[in-house]
């Protein structure tokens, strides 16, 4: 027995296998970091997206059916390595920059969507020490009834920290080098974490 | 150096003058281009093409159109523009000087 997923690959409804999905899911955020361009890559996305589509609608025209991990497996053999998709969208010299397109380690203050109360100052502050967040926060409530300047502080630092938006803005809040291999883990880890909270309701 | 980095380094370069190619004969949407260039074995795997489709539609070269599919989502078929055509005459001389310069170092 195995759990099975709707995916909108390409604008057509497919059920697919977990463990496809997962396969499928990677392939593609491989794909998709070799293109620094946002519109290039939105574009050579939807066409392969497409194309995937195609291909299982090819092989058995029956809607009803489940994408099972060896089909994800024939495409990716179909489709080719993620690095020589890259490789043929890019020019040569800005190759090097997409692969590491910050330096490891490069570490930045954001505010932490995931874990916060107000506006995800705290939760960002503990992730870029990596402390817990309840010291900052007991440390503001603090400073806001010993003459306010704990609210104002907080403001400011609302308006001027930006949101960690993308996957790399997350990592570099946690000073977690931006690489594939870790785009990757971090995009299998929120996938686990969605599982489980499917498991937990 | 091994020599399937060599071939494939090759084949690259003259990959995007055989999809300007084929495109000046008709226009066409991806999976014909695909199937043209396997046919002749110009590439293995279908990936490398899409970037390609695409940067050479952002420099101008090509333009598409959506087009209704009887089976499936509707298809983008590409053609080439003005531009395109220019760009493909100078491919074409080049090639041609390309052929016979190395015809020419072989026959020695």
């Amino acid at each position: 027995m195995k759990r099975t997923l709707t995916i909108n690959l390409g604008g057509q409804v497919f059920h697919i296998d977990e463990d496809a999905y997962e396969e499928l899911k990677a392939y593609l955020t491989r794909i998709e970091v070799h293109f620094s361009d946002p519109g290039e890559r939105k574009e050579v996305m939807d066409d392969i997206e497409r194309r995937m589509a195609e291909l299982l609608q090819e092989k058995d025209g029956d809607k009803n059916r489940v994408v099972t991990l060896n089909e994800v497996r024939e495409m990716k053999e179909i489709l080719g390595d993620p690095d020589e998709i890259g490789e043929s969208g890019e020019e040569t010299s800005s190759r090097k920059e997409t692969r590491h397109y910050r330096t490891p380690g490069y570490k930045r203050i954001y505010r932490n969507p995931d874990d916060r109360i107000l506006g995800g100052v705290c939760g960002g502050l503990g992730a870029y020490f990596h402390i817990n967040p309840l010291l900052f926060r007991i440390l503001f409530i603090i400073f806001t009834f010993a003459g306010g300047t704990g609210l104002l502080v907080y403001i400011i630092l609302w308006i001027v920290v930006p949101e960690a938006r993308t996957r790399a803005q997350k990592m570099e809040m946690r000073g977690e080098p931006v690489t594939i291999e870790n785009l990757g883990k971090t995009v299998r880890e929120e996938f686990n974490e969605v599982r489980n909270s499917f498991r937990k309701t | 150096m091994n020599v399937e980095n060599a071939k494939a380094q090759m084949k690259k370069g003259v990959l995007e003058y055989c999809i300007l190619s084929i495109l000046s004969r008709n226009s066409g949407y991806a999976s014909d281009i695909i199937r043209e260039l396997k046919e002749a074995r110009m590439i293995v795997v279908e990936g490398t093409l899409y970037p390609l489709l695409t940067r050479q539609k952002n420099a101008g070269l090509l333009s598409y159109r959506w087009e209704e599919s009887t089976q499936g989502p509707p298809r983008k078929y590409y053609e080439l523009t003005d531009k395109g055509r220019e760009f493909l005459n100078e491919l074409d001389t080049a090639w041609n000087e390309l052929v016979e310069a190395v015809q020419f170092i072989r026959k020695k």
